[in-house]
């Protein structure tokens, strides 16, 4: 091969060569983009609708024998009876004491578990064994008896993968619990359109607060 | 008949015990009457259906009692009331403390525990009540006790 034709050659070779590399370049194989992270937002623990004429906020401990009581005695029909038909917006909000070693743990759970939608009945749960896993510590297996398996594995990696979300929304609680005074648990704050009606502390009975609540939507 | 000292004696007490009254009546009545029910529930003591009515009315009771007092109108048949009333609230916060139950005593809204402070308090009043009705009983009969 005389040296014109080896040149030619060459340039073809190497055009062919950067030809190929320039559509590596315009066209590369690139991997999927990494999965944004969904900003984590934490459910509201409250039941009804947000547009009703009365809103109740409840700050509780899960540990308190009083607040138990509050929550199965009078929350449960407050939520059947006012929540479910609009008159009443319940939110639930944490004042975890000092003094109760698995209360926050607690909070944290149920918190977990209204990302699930399972706030209510890890609530219910949790109040009704309160004896046995405020003594033993041992919380999961009350949770575990109102979640799905699929529930229970997500309600965990929530709490594993937002902690610090749920730790903030606890507090939050507990500082808007110091707004009104709140000096022990349970108490109950209710308000008619942002105007605040009362700030009660300790436990009354459905007939009570039924009364009451009648007689402010009367109004 | 008393003696004039021991008349003035019982007419500070009526009177001390009539503005206790009043205060305490006007704190309750001047917030939600669902605070004072929660108070009320919290001894353990009345049936669910009796809550709401007592907490609507006795702050009103109370008030009433507390102004007869201070004005000296039928001290012989308010003072036994308002001893009767004060006995029934040591003996509610007895039976409380007996059951070990950590709650408020409610006497002047929330805020307070059962607790020797309180039992003191209640008990000098119960006293004092106590005296004012037997004082009520040895005095004469000025003109203001004739509806007595």
């Amino acid at each position: 091969m005389n040296k014109p034709m080896l040149a030619i050659l060459l340039l073809l070779v190497a055009g062919l060569a950067a030809n190929t590399g320039a559509q590596n370049k315009t066209a590369p194989k690139s991997p999927s983009p990494p999965a944004k992270a969904e900003p984590f937002t934490m459910p509201p623990h409250a039941s009804g609708s947000k547009d009703a004429p009365i809103v109740m906020e409840v700050w509780t401990d899960f540990e308190c024998p009083h607040c138990k009581e509050l929550y199965l005695r009078t929350l449960r029909r407050v939520i059947d009876d006012y929540c479910a038909s609009g008159k009443v917006y319940l939110i639930h909000r944490d004042y975890p004491l000092p003094g109760h070693q698995h209360s926050r743990e607690a909070a944290r759970w149920a918190s977990a578990a209204a990302t699930v939608g399972k706030y209510e009945a890890v609530t219910e749960a949790l109040f009704t064994a309160q004896e046995t896993w405020s003594v033993s510590g041992s919380i999961e297996p009350v949770v575990a008896t109102v979640l799905s398996p699929a529930e229970l594995q997500k309600v965990k990696q929530v709490m594993s993968a937002h902690k610090e979300e749920i730790e903030a929304a606890i507090e939050n609680d507990v500082f808007l619990g110091h707004e009104v005074q709140v000096t022990q648990t349970p108490t109950t704050k209710i308000s008619q359109k942002g105007v605040t009606l009362s700030v009660s502390p300790g436990n009354f009975p459905y007939a009570t607060l039924k009364s009451y609540l009648d007689s402010q939507l009367a109004k | 008949m008393a003696s004039p000292k021991l008349d003035r004696l019982l007419t500070a007490a009526r009177i001390t015990l009539g503005v206790i009254f009043t205060y305490a009546a006007f704190l309750k009545v001047s917030m939600s009457w669902l605070t004072f029910a929660a108070s009320i529930d919290a001894y353990q003591i009345l049936p669910d259906w009796s809550v709401t009515p007592l907490a609507q009315l006795l702050p009103w009771f109370e008030l009433a009692l507390g102004v007869l007092l201070v004005s000296g109108f039928a001290v012989r048949w308010i003072a036994p009331v308002v001893t009767l009333l004060l006995a029934g609230f040591f003996s509610a916060m007895v039976h409380a403390h007996m059951k070990g139950l950590d709650i408020d005593c409610g006497c002047f809204g929330p805020g307070e525990k059962i607790g020797s402070n309180t039992f003191l308090r209640d008990g000098t009043l119960v006293a004092l009540a106590l005296a004012v009705t037997v004082g009520s009983f040895l005095r004469g009969s000025p003109a203001r006790h004739r509806l007595q």
